[in-house]
């Protein structure tokens, strides 16, 4: 029940309260394992978003307990992370949500003739 | 700024982590900040999200630390519930002495009690009752 309530398999958007930059990094995440500063370039040109490096570890920390990430072996000093399934499931639910709302908004604007 | 000062300002602020967060991070953290300099990012402002990470990481209650918290606010509030007894028990006898001698004479006391001028001696009825009678009282 609680990796129901993690992975969003109970279809619970568990990303709603975690903050833009934990799904910036999930989304980061999604095709491949990336290290912080990799993960800071990456979103910078995903989404024009700059991560400060203590918002990151921040969120990492965060992502890693809630186990949608998982940190690999460190290749010298740096720490790649992955995404794990229950992760990629919880983002899969976000986005979905996110795109209801976002057709929602336009259908509204598309009605109020603005 | 010089590149060894930022290097200082970074390393002086990653120390205000916590030890269990710089064992995990710290020298990645170091060298993520070393290479957002080289980028151009200023030092000041890596600075700041480091300090604002580490006040975070300092306040935000974690699974560990949640136990002692709660053991602790357990603490405090026997700590005030004693205290608040103790101060109930010392103005409590002084309540009771000084009720008491009202109150003693209120109830339903078989033996006799303080004679209320100019009743008893008119009804001839036990006393009780005409406490009662007078006072509206019932035992």
């Amino acid at each position: 029940m609680a990796a129901d309530r993690r992975d969003g398999r109970a279809g619970q958007d568990v990303l709603r309260r975690v903050g833009e930059a934990s799904v910036l990094i999930l989304i980061s995440l999604a095709d491949r394992p990336r290290h912080g500063y990799a993960l800071i370039q990456d979103i910078k040109e995903l989404a024009g978003v700059e991560l400060g490096p203590g918002t990151l570890y921040g969120a990492l920390d965060r992502l890693e307990r809630l186990g949608l990430i998982e940190s690999l072996p460190a290749d010298d000093r740096r720490h790649p992370y992955r995404i794990t399934a229950p992760g990629a499931a919880a983002l899969r639910v976000h986005l979905d949500s996110l795109e209801r709302v976002s057709a929602a908004g336009r259908l509204r604007l598309r009605l109020g003739g603005i | 700024m010089d590149r060894s000062l930022s290097t200082r300002l970074v390393g002086a602020v990653l120390r205000c982590y916590p030890a269990h967060w710089r064992r995990r991070h710290g020298d990645e953290a170091a060298e993520l900040a070393a290479l957002l300099i080289g980028d151009g990012t200023p030092a000041a402002s890596i600075a700041l999200s480091y300090l604002a990470g580490a006040a975070r990481e300092r306040l935000t209650p974690r699974p560990g630390r949640r136990l002692s918290t709660a053991a602790c606010a357990l603490l405090v509030t026997a700590c005030s519930l004693g205290v608040s007894a103790a101060l109930l028990a010392s103005t409590v006898p002084a309540r009771a002495a000084s009720t008491s001698q009202t109150s003693g004479r209120a109830h339903c006391r078989p033996g006799p009690a303080e004679p209320i001028p100019g009743v008893i001696g008119a009804m001839d009825r036990p006393q009780v009752i005409i406490w009662e009678a007078v006072h509206g009282r019932s035992c």
